[in-house]
């Protein structure tokens, strides 16, 4: 049977992390800047589960912490649109470049 | 390990948090329970009243407890660093609260009640923040805090401003958690535990088993991840717009609590986590190597928000812009650690808060005079209310580090303590940095003596927030006076015990 190693699982997680991190910083539309949120979070899932089983002390402390970075996020995602919808309600955009009133 | 069942513990030493648990929870029933059109201000004295019994089974503790209390192999913990901490929050919210009080009647926001009892929320975040010395209970007590804060910035649901503020909050929020999670899941990886005190041995053993790049990694995510919290340099750029954006109370709010909060996270995570590292050599590596990227924080800090406050015309965006550099003055103690290093600390974040409480109630009253943000309206302010000008010029000298006020000697032991470690640069970056903030600073006091305004009529200034002005100022000026006594207060009753003595090099 073939293991998977956890340079691998983290080199995932990373990737994940970076692509999540430059959509969130290049993408036009707010709604897609959030998803890119979300993969960087669920980048540090990927490494929380990968850790607590491969990791130098392997504990099930991470998947648990996985269970609270997961509803945490949930709730950000949440706020996050409820303020999108206030947002556009006075704006009529979700384009993040538009968003420039305060200079 | 011994497990203990929950019941077991003496849950009386957390009071506090189950104070404002308490008060959030039966205010958000109150509110349902009330009529559509009945005055929600009796909410907000209520959140005043929760946050005070609050203040006082802080006290109690302080008073009480020579020990820290663990629960929950130190899930919570009640010791003298978190008690501190929470003082601080808890004056914060008070003050925010008496100035939310006056503000509601300008009738801007038409969500009262949430306004409060997220407030109290917010609170409980950074309270839990400071009472724990675990991964999962840091982290949760950090979203509580930033939730909270993203929909009090956007409370104002009718005005553009606030809602771009509040979005553009959420959205660095959400990437400073981010990146904060995902160094807190190479600490977690690297130890296979939560508890910080665990973690900094096993970190040790980590850093010297061939995985010093993966620890360094952590601390350096774990940073950029907080400096969103205290908006330092490379994640400050939210603050000026959310600044300008939200309501004047929530700016004041997210200036001195949430900062505090952020400071608190510093010391807890970071320095707790990382001071066990010792190098081959036998140097420490906090002090070393860490020290280094902290210095560069601070007086990146320092010199970028002092810099591009000069350009502000908007006074809450100079305000924001001067927060990124107390921010770097804050991290001073952090970067040179010496044995006075969560007194200095401390002490930095009382004078902060005198001020910035201070001139955020003048600020919040001259604003809806004039009607305009600009730093203009601020002219002639001597002729119409010489007591307002005068507190507001105490304020403005405290933040510019000018004797005879609180901000002085705060800045004085920072300096002190950097020249005693050595650090010249920084010193040197802290004195230029100091000058260049003078000439934003006196612009307040230019626009108050020397310039006319448009009306030579009275400031009518609501009592509470005369109360939270006069309380300020006497106060700026008091430890002014007598910096001793404070600074001896700090170190007579918290005395973190954080087990510096065992931990710090040797020599040091």
């Amino acid at each position: 049977m073939i293991t998977v190693q956890l340079p691998s699982f983290l080199l995932v997680a990373l990737i994940l992390f970076c692509v999540g991190l430059y959509g969130a910083l290049t993408k036009r539309n707010a709604v897609v800047v959030l998803l890119s949120i979300e993969l960087m979070l669920n980048a540090v899932n990927i490494n929380l589960v990968a850790f607590s089983k491969y990791g130098l002390h392997a504990a099930i402390t991470g998947q648990i912490f996985t269970l609270f970075t997961m509803t945490v996020a949930a709730a950000e995602v949440a706020v996050g649109l409820a303020i999108l919808i206030a947002l556009y309600r006075n704006r009529e955009t979700v384009n993040v470049d538009e968003m420039d009133t305060m200079k | 390990m011994e497990v203990k069942d929950i019941f077991s513990y003496n849950w009386s030493y957390l009071l506090p948090e189950f104070t404002i648990l308490g008060f959030a929870t039966i205010l958000s029933l109150l509110d349902l329970a009330m009529g559509k059109r009945s005055n929600r201000a009796i909410i907000g004295w209520l959140s005043l009243l929760g946050v005070i019994i609050a203040g006082v089974f802080v006290t109690l503790n302080m008073v009480n407890l020579n020990e820290p209390v663990s629960y929950m192999a130190d899930m919570m913990r009640v010791d003298d660093f978190g008690n501190a901490f929470k003082l601080i929050f808890l004056a914060g919210v008070a003050c925010t609260l008496v100035l939310s009080l006056a503000y509601m009647k300008y009738g801007e926001i038409s969500n009262q009640s949430e306004y409060y009892y997220l407030l109290l929320t917010a609170l409980l975040g950074s309270m839990v923040m400071a009472s724990s010395a675990d991964l999962i209970t840091l982290f949760v007590g950090l979203e509580l805090l930033s939730l909270s804060s993203f929909v009090l910035v956007g409370l104002r649901k009718k005005s553009l401003l606030a809602n771009e503020a509040s979005f553009k909050y959420v959205v660095s929020g959400s990437i400073a958690t981010a990146f904060t999670l995902f160094g807190m899941s190479y600490m977690y990886g690297l130890s296979g535990t939560t508890n910080l005190y665990l973690m900094t041995e096993r970190l040790a053993e980590a850093y010297n088993g061939g995985y010093a790049f993966l620890v360094l990694l952590s601390f350096a995510f774990v940073l950029v991840g907080i400096s969103f919290k205290i908006s330092a340099v490379p994640n400050h750029l939210w603050a000026p717009d959310v600044y300008q954006g939200a309501a004047t109370p929530v700016t004041a709010f997210l200036a001195v609590v949430s900062k505090a909060a952020g400071f608190a996270l510093v010391l807890r995570l970071l320095v707790t986590a990382y001071i066990g590292l010792i190098s081959p050599e036998g140097q420490s590596v906090l002090l070393e190597n860490l020290s280094l990227i902290l210095t560069t924080v601070a007086a990146l800090s320092m010199i970028i928000g002092n810099t591009m406050a000069l350009r502000q015309t908007n006074v809450k965006r100079m305000m924001a812009y001067s927060g990124v550099a107390q921010a770097g003055y804050i991290l001073v103690p952090f970067a040179t650690l010496t044995n006075l290093f969560f007194e200095q600390t401390v002490f930095y974040l009382i004078a902060y808060l005198l001020a910035s409480f201070g001139a955020f109630a003048v600020l919040m009253v001259v604003f809806r005079d004039q009607e305009t943000e600009e730093l203009k309206s601020f002219a002639g302010l001597y002729h119409r209310s010489p007591i307002i000008a005068i507190a507001m010029t105490l304020f403005v000298l405290s933040f510019a580090g000018i004797p005879v006020s609180a901000g002085f000697f705060g800045k004085f032991y920072l300096f002190m303590s950097a020249l005693l470690q050595k650090h010249y640069w920084l010193a040197a970056i802290m004195m230029g940095t100091s000058v260049i903030s003078y000439f934003y600073y006196f612009g307040f006091i230019r626009q108050m003596y020397m310039r006319s305004g448009s009306t030579e009529a009275a400031l009518k200034v609501p009592a509470g927030v005369a109360v939270i002005i006069t309380i300020m100022a006497l106060a700026t000026l008091l430890i002014g006076i007598v910096p001793g006594a404070l600074f001896d207060f700090v170190q007579a009753n918290f005395n973190p015990n954080f087990d510096f003595g065992s931990m710090m090099t040797p020599g040091k």
